[in-house]
């Protein structure tokens, strides 16, 4: 049915030679398959193309019907060629002059965006095979260098490259998955000592983490932060190589002063496992702060004291009873009974998204009672009891102003 | 005259005692030469050693005035005091894996005797070489054990318990006034490449087995610092208990990396039971797991301050180097056994003639000094 509406068109833009050309070859790639047929049409219509009058066209249409009963009579199996992209692409080559220049322009930019012309080009691929090469020669040099043992370690056990291999997962729990907002950074002393308290809460103790992640990215030092971890953990396979290797160490008076000695900043959870295995029903409320060991290592070496609030990490886990039976039977640790656990299996362990805020409050400092002040166990009961009261004061503000659990 | 230095060290017969043996008689003729190149009697020091071990010597050491003596004599008090024994160096000990009857007399009885002895006789100084796994892997261990930290070793690893039990004694004898000064040198794993020690043979076997999940700190020392620390201790007056271990804890599995092995991971319930097999069969357990798993499982780093500021000791090798030094050993070792030894006695020979000839020199000028006096 196109065919003879093509040599129609073809007709009445033969008045310029030019154009005349142009048609015949485009018909010549049309009929590209019975190229007999197709110069025959052309030859019929070419010849007294000077004036046309109805009776001429009325005449060619019914010459082409009969060339396309012809056709069909001698190729009953015809069928148009298969699209492929070349030919589409040679159609469009040669009948480009026929559109429009905007038009035209237009097409040619979409052909251009669809093909990408760096696949094309063989350095593209000498250079993928070069950075593969030197991907795969850099992690086996990596690992043939763990292996023999030579990397850095400090005399706590930190090891940095070890450090930077796992902050991309603790960047995203804090960017990603818990927004966690951080202010009062300029309260952590840019250099030297300090001891950071904070509430502890959460059945898996993340908040350690995020505190330590905190002030690692927003820190103007990008300082590290030396937690205290609960002496439950040593005895734990994998955890207690782990904590090592962050830098952590085990929670005992003689740890933290060294640690505060060497000028580094010691995070500790006055609360310890008492915290961990807060209630749900019993969230941001303190409990007891342990016998006041944190005070005496600030007064043992005059660091200042930084309270810190960690608001949201309370509600990860939705605790609602204690099973220290089964923890008795089994003698394993077992997570207490949540709204999700054990219901949900290994899924009920998985932190809720809860939107986190990170409170730095202004140091309070001990350097004026000296370092005999630790003996003095009023004095000592006395800062422990400031100190609670100043982190449990900075949550409820923060519970003031939160308007939802999840969204902040 | 130049008046001797009686020292008697016990133990000649074992690597730690034989050593220290010929280091302090080495010393003793190097200062001799010296004093005697210079003129100077009353600074020269030499001593005058005497060995003393149930068993007999395997290898003469030149100078040494050997007694084969087992120190549970009832007589050695009569020795000491006849000898005139100025210092006293302990250093024999039975070592045994398993619980011992024979071991715990020999060593703990034993030093009990010596320390009686001693004192009996009027010895000045007695010094003893102890081990920090006295102070026992334990979760609950701080990062750096301090001398003070109560001790609390494994009770059955036969050694480490029988050391315990010394160093319990010996802080009750300490505790006594006594005009005796009384130095324990607490070593942790020992690390070098003439000697047997248990952690040498840890990072020998291929693979090394550790604990899966397990990572703990860990601190050893090269056995020339061990000597070089007796030696300290014997010439000078340090009283008190230090710990002695090189510069930096490293981490178990960087030990085995840097001494060239690698680390194969058991899940460790399955590795306590296995010792536990061992312990009750009594399978030689030293070829079997040479040390307690809780040692390779829980830190037992010593704190090193004091030995820095009280003793003034200041140990020539890092973990480091210690540990990079016996790769090298091994390494060579496992090619050709006899060229190492060759270049190492070549070196040895060097050395000895470099040594004559000045002692040549110096006897020459000292002649002359003499002839024109």
């Amino acid at each position: 049915m196109n065919n003879p509406d093509h040599s129609v068109n073809a007709g009445t833009q033969d008045q310029d030679p030019e154009e005349t050309m142009d048609a015949g070859s485009n018909v010549e790639i049309e009929f590209d398959t019975d190229d007999s047929i197709g110069r025959e049409g052309v030859a019929n219509v070419n010849p007294d193309s000077q004036e046309i009058d109805p009776e001429d066209i009325q005449r060619l249409v019914n010459e082409l019907d009969g060339l396309v009963e012809r056709l069909k009579a001698t190729s009953p199996g015809y069928t148009p060629p298969p699209y492929s992209p070349q030919r589409l692409i040679r159609l469009l080559e040669s009948n480009i002059d026929r559109f429009s220049p905007e038009f035209s322009s237009r097409i040619l930019e979409i052909l251009r965006s669809s093909i990408n012309e760096d696949l094309i080009d063989p350095d593209t691929w000498k250079g993928t095979w070069y950075m593969l090469n030197y991907y795969l020669d850099y992690q086996g040099d990596k690992l043939k260098r763990r292996l023999s043992g030579e990397y850095e370690t400090d005399e706590w056990g930190l090891d940095p490259e070890f450090l930077d291999t796992i902050r991309p997962i603790f960047d995203f729990l804090y960017k990603k998955y818990w927004r966690v907002a951080t202010t009062g950074m300029e309260n952590v002393p840019e250099e030297g000592r300090a001891l950071l308290v904070s509430n502890h809460s959460g059945q898996i103790p993340w908040d350690g983490t995020m505190i330590g992640n905190a002030v690692l990215n927003e820190h103007i030092n990008a300082r590290l932060v030396r937690g205290l971890y609960s002496n439950k953990f040593p005895s734990l396979p994998f955890l207690s190589s782990f904590l090592v290797k962050v830098g952590q160490t085990l929670a005992l008076e003689e740890n933290g002063i060294r640690l505060l000695e060497q000028e580094e900043l010691v995070l500790v959870f006055p609360e310890g496992m008492k915290g961990i295995s807060k209630l749900f029903k019993d969230r941001y409320q303190l409990a007891r702060f342990g016998r006041g060991g944190f005070v005496r290592m600030a007064l043992k070496t005059g660091a200042p004291i930084i309270p810190i609030s960690v608001v949201g990490a309370e509600e990860t886990y939705i605790t609602l009873r204690h099973t220290p039976a089964i923890t008795k039977l089994t003698g394993l640790p077992f997570p207490p009974i949540s709204l999700r656990w054990p219901w949900f299996g290994p899924l009920g362990l998985v932190p809720l998204p809860t939107k986190w805020y990170i409170d730095i409050g202004a140091p309070i400092p001990v350097d004026q009672y000296g370092p005999e002040g630790a003996q003095n166990l009023i004095l000592v009961s006395q800062l422990t009891n400031q100190v609670r009261n100043v982190i449990q004061k900075m949550i409820y503000e923060r519970l003031t102003i939160r308007q939802s659990i999840f969204f902040g | 005259m130049v008046k001797e230095k009686v020292i008697l060290v016990t133990g000649v017969a074992n690597e730690w005692g034989g050593r220290l043996a010929a280091e302090l008689l080495a010393r003793s003729r190097m200062r001799m030469a010296d004093a005697t190149a210079v003129s100077e009697h009353d600074g020269a020091n030499p001593y005058h050693v005497i060995g003393v071990d149930v068993e007999p010597l395997e290898e003469d050491i030149e100078g040494l005035d050997f007694i084969q003596v087992d120190i549970r004599n009832p007589s050695l008090p009569e020795l000491l005091k006849s000898e005139n024994v100025d210092t006293v160096c302990h250093l024999n000990f039975k070592h045994s894996y398993h619980r011992s009857e024979q071991a715990f007399d020999f060593n703990v009885l034993g030093t009990m005797k010596v320390l009686g002895a001693c004192n009996d006789a009027g010895v000045k100084k007695v010094v003893m070489k102890s081990s920090t796994s006295v102070y026992g892997a334990h979760p609950g261990n701080p990062a750096f054990l301090t001398e003070k930290h109560p001790l609390r070793g494994s009770k059955n690893y036969g050694y480490t318990r029988d050391l315990v039990e010394i160093a319990s004694f010996c802080s009750g004898y300490c505790s006594q006034p006594t005009e005796m000064l009384l130095t324990i040198l607490r070593f942790p794993n020992i690390i070098g490449t003439t000697v047997d020690t248990p952690m040498v043979r840890y990072l020998s076997k291929r693979p090394v087995p550790v604990l899966l999940g397990f990572d703990p700190m860990m601190q050893i020392v090269h056995e020339s610092d061990v000597i070089e620390s007796l030696v300290i201790a014997v010439e000078n007056e340090r009283p008190g208990i230090f710990n002695v271990a090189a510069e930096g804890a490293l981490p178990l599995r960087r030990i085995i990396g840097l001494a060239g092995r690698i680390p194969v991971p058991i899940f460790h319930p399955f590795a306590y039971i296995a010792s536990d097999v061992v312990s009750t069969a009594r399978l030689p357990i030293d070829r079997a797991a040479p040390i307690e798993w809780d040692y390779l499982r829980y830190p037992w780093v010593a704190d090193v301050t004091n030995m820095r500021t009280e003793m003034h000791f200041e140990p020539k090798y890092t973990a480091e180097e210690t540990l990079r030094e016996f790769k090298r050993h091994q390494k060579l070792s496992r090619y050709d056994d006899d060229r190492s030894t060759v270049t190492g006695d070549e070196d040895y020979l060097r050395e000895i003639i470099k040594l004559r000839s000045e002692l040549k020199v110096r006897e020459l000028n000292s002649r002359e000094d003499a002839q024109y006096e």
